[in-house]
């Protein structure tokens, strides 16, 4: 049986520049497989690969045993969830808008039908109360709580997390860390890059460390963590611990 | 009278008599940059679009052709669809020329409030399953229409001040009766033209100050950050 995302082989290069090297794994529904490694090691690149947002010129991606190559990319994106790092909500439109855009005018429903999906999943993320305020009139933590909204909206089978808290104050962290633990609770597959350390111990099934586009160590989080294979991988946790940010 | 403008009372009294005339040419002179402006944006907005998000080759047309018509001068293009293309009567030329210049600018404005969106807004539009067409309507042109008001009000003035330009396909328009009060008094001529300047100035002051509602009215609302 094959497994709802795989990943075989990636390259990607941007000009002479290799910045994916052969990478490939396997993740199943209800997975939470963490990417790690230092800025620009390819780890964005990777995730942008996956619902085509950047083309790859070699290797294979398969979302449910159909390569994303063969797929309508706006068909297969239908089904990926994506949250940046900037948020990138629609500035023009409310939270609740925000949420309701896709559900209306890219699977159809009719307007009451996605206003009732839309204050679902922002009740969801904790922000029925905000459904009708801009996105600059709400916090980092809030934008990104109603990013994740309209990622879900969608009813995706994968969600894709481009270090979702890395623009954010710390202390609105937290906010966003809890509904993304959630929705690992619930099932929810996810694949996400953060340097959030705590969560990716807690909630991962799986960590990868990625470093100069290849896969540099694969495997259970707690191992990772306290015994890892490989020195590069200790010294870039080890860094990232000193650094206060494992809170 | 050793003034640099010979101002006379008795010229006064002659523009006074006919600032009735003056006035009521008002009306053509904002029905033709109305309706220039309209055909403006009509043309205007698709090409502006056309030159960010087109291929290669509409991109390159809709580019070349803002080049061409904003290189030429106005009454150039008046004569053109005027006589050239005998499109008549002269409203109906002096809005062509009049529009297919403002959509050669108003394509400009809104070329730089669609470049000046961040890219993310377009990544975010295509990562729920927009096509390209659908991120533009429902993400891009939405927010750069909110951008275009600012640089939409230096067009609205700009073509407002040019109608009278139409005066020469002889568009009666508030130059054209100013043109023609002038042999019976000759002497009022500076007089006549100050008025008409300061007709000129009072609806641009005014149609900016309505744009400026426009502009407030659509704004996103922000919580009051960027005021």
């Amino acid at each position: 049986m094959s497994h709802l995302l795989e990943v075989e082989g990636l390259v990607k290069r941007y000009g002479d520049e290799l910045v994916l090297d052969g990478i490939g794994f396997d993740m199943d529904a209800r997975d939470v497989q963490v990417l790690v490694g230092p800025s620009g090691s390819g780890k964005s690149t990777m995730l942008r690969c996956v619902n085509r947002l950047t083309e790859f010129q070699g290797g294979e991606i398969r979302l449910d045993g159909t390569s994303v190559m063969a797929m309508d990319e706006n068909d297969l994106r239908r089904q990926v969830g994506m949250v940046f790092q900037d948020f990138n909500l629609f500035a023009h439109l409310t939270a609740k808008q925000n949420v309701m855009l896709g559900p209306r005018r890219v699977l159809g429903k009719s307007k009451e039908a996605a206003d009732a999906l839309a204050m679902e999943e922002l009740e969801r993320v904790g922000l029925a109360a905000q459904a009708d305020s801009y996105p600059a009139e709400l916090s980092g933590g809030q934008q990104q709580r109603v990013g994740i909204a309209r990622g879900l909206a969608m009813d995706p089978k994968l969600m894709l997390f481009d270090e979702p808290t890395s623009a954010l104050d710390p202390e609105l962290i937290g906010e966003v860390l809890s509904v993304m633990r959630e929705l690992a609770e619930e099932g929810m597959t996810m694949l996400c890059v953060t340097h959030e350390m705590s969560f990716a111990r807690q909630v991962a099934t799986d960590i990868m460390f990625l470093e100069d586009g290849h896969i540099v160590e694969h495997g259970d989080p707690e191992k990772l963590f306290t015994n890892p294979d490989n020195e590069r991988t200790e010294q870039f946790l080890r860094r990232l611990t000193e650094h206060g940010d494992g809170s | 009278m050793t003034a640099a403008l010979p101002l006379a009372t008795s010229d006064w009294g002659y523009v006074w008599a006919n600032l009735g005339t003056l006035i009521a040419a008002v009306w053509p002179a904002l029905k033709l940059t109305g309706a220039a402006l309209v055909v403006g944006f009509v043309v205007g907005v698709p090409l502006g679009t056309l030159e960010v998000f087109g291929g290669r080759r509409s991109a390159w047309l809709a580019r070349k052709a803002g080049v061409v018509v904003r290189g030429t001068p106005i009454l150039v293009i008046m004569f053109i669809t005027y006589f050239g293309l005998g499109l008549s009567p002269a409203f109906v030329a002096a809005t062509a020329a009049l529009g297919v210049r403002s959509a050669a600018y108003q394509g400009q404005v809104f070329r730089g409030a669609l470049q000046s969106i961040g890219r993310g807004q377009m990544e975010a539009a295509r990562s729920v399953g927009l096509s390209k067409l659908g991120a533009i309507r429902h993400v891009m042109i939405p927010q750069a229409l909110r951008r275009f008001v600012p640089g939409f009000q230096n067009e609205y003035t700009i073509v407002l001040k040019d109608t009278s330009i139409a005066f020469a396909i002889s568009y009666t328009e508030i130059f054209y009766h100013m043109y023609n009060l002038i042999p019976e008094q000759t002497t009022a001529t500076p007089e006549l033209f100050l008025t008409v300047a300061g007709i000129y100035l009072v609806l641009t002051l005014t149609g900016n100050r309505v744009l400026d509602y426009v502009d407030d009215a659509f704004s996103i609302p922000d919580g009051g950050a960027s005021r």
